[in-house]
């Protein structure tokens, strides 16, 4: 994509390219497919975009949890559990309640919830399993407590509650404001912490090379517990927005898998590479929506769901191969 | 990775030295003889299986657990086979439904053409993972889940249109599915699964594509400047794990006489799990097929203690994630370099 470009350019430029290329690619993709949305449909109004923005709060918030596990070299597959879990959770102690209990509950679920993935990633480093196995059977164990707390769909939550995430109590509504900034906080956030705290950079240093990184003194063991406890609380976070959005609780198996799908899908096309150490959780939270964003786009062009579907995976495949093809060409030139 | 990890806490961790000989010949007798540790378990859970449910120790008994784990361990292969080249294949449970619709809807036309074809489905789409995986480099994490989504759209509407029609499986089918020969005591499908375990464990022994996929695992770059296409062997590879997933498919539609596109869902995360627990490593180039067997066995006769105990889904699958992460742990602390 900016290989041509790069070679004629300045080498700050170059190196600004291979650096933030990917990342804002992205976002140029995402404005251009909401600038095509916005022709198919008869009006695009503050309707549209408050659907947009808090409709793909629950995939960009399991983007970054899973944005931040795989930079610190791990991979979380029980993400989307967590969210099922949190989901289940919290629909059905918040149902009946006021908004400030319903809050409180939210901070609680949070705060377990890293705790939770945080003693996941000790088990990770304490017993050597590979990631990938552990968070295998976080996936069972976590989706398993969900259907126990919440054994069929249901629950519910405060209109207050909604309003955080939706900006309105019945969750429909035309004010996009709140949707916005429960996307954009959280996101600015964390990616400051990981780019301009020690404690965020260490999660980089573990990720790209974790002897490296324990010989210069990070700690890498606490670096890597960090990572899942974050994880952990931004996976709740989709699980509450959920909440918010649909006023249930699903416990249903399905979500899970697909949640760990989608976010692992939008980390990749983020340009967050699965080694780790590599990528910006900017770029996972753009593919994040752009992964939400393509769903009414087919449906505004009468595709139906299960083609929606089918183009959806071609197209995360396409990209994959476009840039496995562009990566083997800059290592033959270079 | 946690690879490099485990390598300087061995380096720079206390010495092994200290630990007392009693537990260190412990770790030596599980790291050298994994299948003889994993066999134990497996009695240990038969017994224990038998102590709540006396009638479990049986001739039927047995032979429903080992029915039941046939289309897991012979799905589990085809993980195995990936794992040992460093991949993996979270599409085989779609594959494998995919490969079952087809079957159930070609069994008007006999189950020769049904069966046929729906191989012809698995090795297809294990071909497009593999090309994915080994020309374009597609991270295989990513090309399986993708084809699983892609199967699961295509399928649903297919179901509709061009698949519409049967959903039930000819009598053959069923009978290589569920039935048994020698008076019923031997099931149809434990058969097939002892020619596919023969066939992929002297395959991997004694083949050179057996040897060269332990090498793509173990060590690519040493591999390619040896002058090994390891595209080749990716393709072969995903080829053989799209194949096999059809045929536990088939054989899942046999017993269950009828096909749904929720089939073989909840064999996914087994078929990873039975490698794991078998000693597979997920980074390549270490595992036998013998251990996957065990592994598969192993969580049967876990799913028909739960069923005894009358354990719902929800207890089930979180017993079942306690469990691989149990053994996973213990198989990690054995086999730790010294």
């Amino acid at each position: 994509m900016t290989v041509a470009v790069a070679a004629r350019a300045p080498a700050g430029i170059r190196h600004w390219l291979a650096r933030y290329g990917w990342t804002v690619g992205v976002w140029l993709l995402l404005f251009l497919l909401i600038g095509w949305y916005a022709t198919l449909i008869p009006s695009f109004g503050s309707f549209t975009i408050a659907s947009i923005a808090k409709n793909s709060l629950p995939t960009v918030f399991l983007a970054i949890a899973q944005a931040v596990a795989v930079i610190a070299g791990g991979i979380d597959l029980g993400a989307g559990a967590m969210m099922v879990l949190a989901n289940s959770v919290s629909a059905r102690f918040m149902e009946g309640q006021a908004a400030g209990t319903t809050a409180v509950i939210a901070v609680g679920i949070l705060a377990g919830a890293a705790i939770l993935n945080g003693l996941v990633g000790w088990i990770i480093v304490r017993s050597r399993v590979p990631d990938i196995i552990v968070t295998l059977a976080t996936l069972f164990v976590f989706s398993g407590v969900a259907l126990m707390v919440l054994p069929a769909p249901g629950g519910g939550t405060s209109g207050g509650f909604r309003w955080i995430f939706t900006g309105s109590t019945s969750g429909i509504g035309t004010n996009f404001w709140p949707s916005l900034v429960a996307l954009a906080v959280p996101t600015v956030l964390v990616a400051l912490w990981l780019r301009r705290t020690s404690r965020g950079l260490s999660l980089y240093a573990v990720g790209s090379d974790p002897d490296a990184a324990y010989l210069s003194g990070v700690k890498t063991a606490r670096a890597k517990i960090t990572a899942y406890a974050v994880a952990g609380a931004f996976a709740a976070l989709a699980g509450l927005a959920i909440t918010a959005i649909t006023a249930t609780g699903d416990p249903r198996f399905t979500n899970a898998s697909n949640g760990t799908l989608n976010s692992v899908a939008a980390v990749v096309l983020g340009g967050i590479a699965l080694t780790g150490g590599v990528g910006s959780v900017v770029g996972a939270v753009a593919a994040g929506v752009i992964l939400f964003v393509l769903y009414p786009i087919l449906t505004a062009m009468s595709i139906d769901p299960n083609t929606a579907q089918v183009i959806r995976g071609v197209l995360i495949v396409a990209v994959m191969m476009a840039a496995g093809l562009l990566e083997l060409r800059r290592r033959r030139t270079e | 990775m946690s690879a490099e990890l485990r390598g300087v806490d061995a380096g720079l961790g206390t010495g092994l030295g200290a630990k007392p000989p009693a537990r260190r010949a412990w770790k030596r007798f599980l790291s050298d003889r994994p299948l003889v540790v994993l066999g134990a378990v497996l009695v240990v859970l038969v017994l224990a299986t038998a102590a709540i449910q006396p009638r479990y120790l049986s001739l039927p008994g047995l032979r429903n657990t080992l029915l039941l784990a046939a289309p897991l361990g012979i799905i589990a292969a085809g993980q195995t086979i990936l794992m040992l080249t460093r991949g993996i294949d979270l599409s085989v449970a779609m594959t494998a439904t995919a490969a079952a619709y087809v079957a159930g809807n070609q069994s008007p036309n006999g189950a020769g053409i049904a069966i046929v074809l729906a191989l012809v489905v698995g090795c297809v789409t294990g071909a497009v993972n593999g090309v994915g995986v080994g020309v374009f480099r597609v991270n295989p994490l990513i090309m399986t889940l993708a084809m699983a989504g892609i199967l699961l759209g295509l399928f649903t509407q297919w179901a509709q249109t061009v698949l519409q029609g049967s959903t039930s499986v000819a009598p053959f089918i069923k009978t290589i599915g569920a039935g048994a020969f020698l008076d019923r005591r031997i099931p149809w499908n434990l058969l097939i699964w002892g020619a596919v375990a023969f066939v992929v464990i002297w395959g991997l022994r004694r083949t050179g594509l057996g040897r060269m996929l332990y090498g793509v695992g173990d060590n690519p770059v040493a591999v390619r400047l040896a002058g090994v296409r390891s595209w080749q062997v990716l393709l072969a590879a995903y080829t053989i794990s799209g194949l096999f997933a059809a045929l536990g498919g088939i054989l899942l539609a046999g017993q269950s006489g009828a096909v749904d596109l929720r089939l073989a869902q909840n064999l996914l995360l087994p078929s990873v799990a039975a490698a794991v627990i078998g000693g597979t490593s997920i980074f390549g180039g270490v595992g036998t097929y013998s251990g996957t067997i065990l592994g598969a066995l192993i969580l049967s006769v876990l799913n028909a203690m739960l069923t005894f105990l009358n354990a719902g889904q929800a207890v089930k699958q979180v017993v079942y994630g306690m469990i691989v992460l149990a053994l996973a742990w213990l198989y990690a602390a054995a086999t730790r370099a010294e």
